[in-house]
């Protein structure tokens, strides 16, 4: 049973599957596979047309359908294999793929799961009222106007002003659909404040302190019901409504597997090499932070696919065990969420995070008494925070704590 | 198509309005079914917790558990002709007060007096070591071994297209709003059309009551009662592997834990009574409550997330049984107070009605010659079955949340005997946008894929195409 039909199987052809099979094609592998189980590559930036991708990997502003063909281009030795998806994942590098003709199991040396993420849509949020056509997310969105070029509505209201509310808005002003309002759980935008300049451009109102109470209509959305402040109450007439952001990890494959978890969000364990609890299965990308951008994600999968091709030459072994990382109160997630050590050196690591909530103040890293690393930050929680080079001894675990400013 | 002539026209065509149908095409009346929506299904009994019921705790000597107990064994006698599934989970009437365990031994007397000997109660550490996901703090329970989930949509679809195929027509978007009788035949009015028919058959739910005045003065009153449901997603169904059911009150059966046929796990539903017929919100308050409700039963549930949320309206009377009545000389039979237990009685209301009919209208019960049935081979959607994208259809997964191929996209909108014309009776049939995405991946392509088959449309065409 030591047969393997290839050497690597990458989950997810957005930019994090694409950079870490470039990096192994650039190591030399060429039995690699990607699957994508979506009829074409490229994952969220296929169906993201304004230029927010690119600036760290080519300098210059881009289209997601740009990047991705640029990304394309840069390995031309890779293979994807289209409207091939994978349904579940076995000990011993097993994966169960579903495609036109049906399920057949493959064997991979190391699997890299690159599954992304998405929004959470409006029954996952809990949102009161009726079931009526029309209320979707920014995803669907800009597949129903650039992949599909159909018009889902005609006066919609956006619920959230993440960045991707502002790709939403992009979306519409480019098809020519005019937004009836943006509506804001918070005080101030999710996003930096600049964005509000589009909405504004676009004479569309932001309501602040707002959420949406319940959503009318039997067939087609009629109209919302808006609570701001907890106390006033008003009607807006909409034909759609759209959730933004809340992204989520499309972990369905990886929660339904041996893989470790961890047990709140059900995103797998993944070491400081993006390994996870399984020393032959590896994730990357938005699925274990959901979302960073995409630039941010290729960066990071080069980095995974690298390590991958140095285990795949037998020149790194890895300990069984591995020690936690606790996140304290105000801290949404980090990666790596377990730190590993190899036989290769000195162990260090570098520590991504996201808070849950605006912060000033001091972030610390310390094992036992001692702290490993401290910084002082001012941030939203869109921005990620990364901490480099943090050294730390095997086998104990590791705390990350917040420290607000008074 | 005035000048056709039913021998049995079904008003409503909820899952009782399609096992009605299915009775009496197969018995060889020319039979029609109407219903004022897009699609079957769309009232009522598009909402239920999709259980097939023993009758165990059902009232001994009613109507109800008669009708419950016919259907019951009538499906397991044919879903494997129409290849439709059965999740054989048992269920566990779950004591969590020393009050409710002191209820359980009436529990188990009263499932032995409707003939479910099989009904017996279990010990706090048995339960909890078949339950392992279930809150220590459960005390004892009932076990029922047969009660099982099956799927509440597939299955009144399987009875449609049946008498379709025995002969039986439907109308959708009829809405039947008055009607005469001449002393042979009834005219039903929609406003746009009419029907003729020797027999009717009022199968119209939370409308019953109105819809029988157009025979007779309602011996009863419609007091449409909500239940709010979640669906979590799939992850969530490991958590337990039996029904996990309350012990009832006076007026409610409770909040139930099950799985679902499709694998996911469903809580709920609520019990509110409201005066409206058609409309069902679901509320964040209700929500919130259910979800710790269901919390602190099964603590494990707080780490997975909610896939959808929906409501429905279960057609209750002042009454606990069903009511239903032939009136002697207008050929009219109403089908009334159909309460949450319809799914698992549908086909032995269906069958109890057929023998109504035949003893107050001896003289008019002889239809034509019944037709040689016809079995139509139903979609797998079960989750526990080999479905369309493991066999491999030849196409790709549109939706992959609920695995849902291309090929069953088509399918559902090309049948021949009763497609699906809107988008709730395309998801119903096939699964898709059904899913913890709710169409984040998909509905762009659904919306594609239904161009110019389904009404309303998901979407209209780009204006700068």
């Amino acid at each position: 049973m030591n047969s393997f039909d290839i050497d690597v199987a990458i989950v997810g052809s957005g930019p994090s599957g694409i950079a870490a099979a470039t990096a192994l094609s650039k190591a030399g592998f060429k039995n690699i596979v990607v699957y994508e189980r979506e009829v074409d590559i490229g994952g969220i930036p296929r169906h993201t047309h304004h230029p927010s991708f690119g600036l760290l990997v080519f300098k210059r502003p881009m289209s997601g359908p740009k990047f991705i063909a640029a990304l394309v281009r840069r390995c031309p030795d890779v293979r994807f294999e289209t409207g091939a998806s994978i349904t579940a994942l076995r000990p011993g590098g097993v994966l169960e793929l579903a495609d036109a003709s049906g399920l057949r199991t493959i064997r991979a040396r190391h699997i890299i799961l690159a599954t992304g993420a998405r929004e959470t849509p409006r029954h996952g949020r809990l949102v009161p009222g009726l079931r009526p056509q029309g209320v979707i997310t920014t995803g669907a969105l800009q597949q129903y106007i650039y992949t599909a070029q159909l018009r889902p509505f005609e006066h919609p209201v956006i619920v959230g002003t993440e960045l991707v509310s502002f790709s939403a808005l992009w979306t519409l002003r480019h098809a020519g659909i005019k937004p009836v309002a943006m509506i804001e759980t918070g005080p101030r935008i999710s996003a930096y404040r600049p964005a509000t300049l589009l909405a504004k451009a676009m004479g569309v109102p932001i309501h602040y302190n707002t959420e949406v109470t319940e959503i009318s209509g039997i067939e087609t959305l009629t109209q919302i019901t808006a609570l701001t402040g907890g106390n006033k109450t008003a009607t807006i007439p909409c034909d759609g409504l759209i959730f933004s952001g809340c992204f989520t990890g499309e972990n369905t494959i990886a929660a339904a597997s041996h893989l470790g978890l961890n047990a709140i969000n059900r995103i797998p364990l993944v070491d400081q090499n993006w390994v996870t609890s399984d020393p032959c299965i590896s994730a990357i990308g938005n699925a274990i932070h959901p979302a960073d951008m995409g630039d941010q994600c290729y960066l990071e999968g080069a980095k995974a696919g690298a390590y991958v091709a140095r285990l795949l030459a037998g020149n790194i072994s890895l300990d069984k065990a591995f020690s936690e990382i606790r996140r304290g109160e105000g801290i949404k997630m980090t990666t790596p969420s377990i730190l590993r050590s190899d036989n290769l050196g000195e162990p260090h690591f570098d520590l991504s995070f996201h808070v849950t909530a605006p912060f000033r103040g001091t972030v610390c890293i310390s094992q036992g008494e001692q702290v490993l690393n401290e910084k002082s930050i001012n941030c939203l929680p869109m921005r990620r925070i990364t901490l480099r080079n943090n050294r730390f001894a095997t086998g104990y675990p590791i705390d990350v704590s917040l420290i607000a400013e008074n | 198509m005035s000048e056709a002539r039913w021998d049995v026209i079904v008003i409503g065509g909820g899952v009782v309005g399609c096992a009605v149908t299915r009775r009496f095409a197969l018995a060889g009346a020319k039979t029609l079914l109407l219903e004022r929506d897009r699609d079957i299904l769309s009232g009522a009994s598009k909402a239920n917790s999709a259980i097939l019921h023993t009758g165990f705790d059902a009232p001994p000597g009613s109507l109800e558990v008669a009708c419950m107990q016919a259907g019951y064994q009538e499906y397991l006698d044919i879903h494997a002709h129409l290849n439709l599934p059965i999740l054989k989970t048992a269920a566990l009437v779950v004591a969590w007060t020393e009050e409710q365990l002191a209820q359980l031994d009436g529990i188990v007397s009263k499932a032995h007096k409707n003939g479910v000997d099989d009904a017996r109660q279990i010990s706090r550490k048995d339960l909890l070591s078949r339950e392992t996901g279930l809150s220590a703090t459960a005390l004892g329970a009932v076990e029922v071994p047969r009660e099982y989930v099956i799927d509440p949509w597939s299955a009144p679809l399987a009875y449609l297209k049946q008498a379709v195929r025995a002969g039986a027509d439907y109308r959708f978007n009829t809405e039947v709003t008055s009607g005469t009788f001449d002393g042979e035949y009834w005219q039903l009015d929609s406003g746009q059309d009419q029907f003729s028919g020797r027999i009717v058959i009022n199968c119209t739910g939370t409308n019953g009551d109105s819809i029988e005045q157009i025979c007779r003065k309602p011996g009863f009153e419609i007091r449409p009662r909500k239940g709010q449901f979640l669906v979590y997603d799939k992850s969530a169904s490991a958590l337990i592997s039996s029904i996990i059911l309350p012990v009832p009150t006076a007026t409610t059966k409770g909040v139930v834990l099950t799985r679902t046929i499709f694998g996911n796990l469903l809580l709920g539903p609520t019990a509110e009574e409201q005066q409206d017929r058609n409309v069902a919100t679901v509320e964040r308050e209700m929500l919130d409550g259910l979800i710790a409700t269901g919390t602190e039963m099964l603590p494990g549930l707080a780490n997975h997330s909610v896939t959808a949320t929906y409501a429905g309206l279960r057609p209750a009377t002042q009454f606990k049984d069903y009511q239903i009545s032939a009136e002697p000389r207008k050929n009219w039979i109403g089908v009334n107070g159909i309460r949450s237990t319809g799914l698992t009685a549908a086909l032995g209301i269906a069958a109890h009605v057929e023998r109504l009919c035949g003893e107050t209208y001896s003289d008019l019960a002889n239809f034509g010659p019944a037709p040689a049935p016809e079995w139509p081979d139903m979609p797998v959607l079960a989750e526990h079955e080999k479905r369309a994208y493991q066999q491999g259809d030849g196409t790709e997964i549109v939706c992959h949340c609920e695995r849902v191929t291309r090929g069953e996209i088509e399918a559902a909108l090309d049948d021949g005997d009763v497609p699906a014309r809107n988008l709730g009776g395309l998801r119903r049939r096939t699964r898709v946008m059904m899913g913890r995405c709710n169409g984040f991946y998909c509905s762009a392509r659904v919306a594609e894929l239904t161009q110019g088959k389904i009404s309303p449309p998901l979407a209209g065409h780009e204006k700068d195409q």
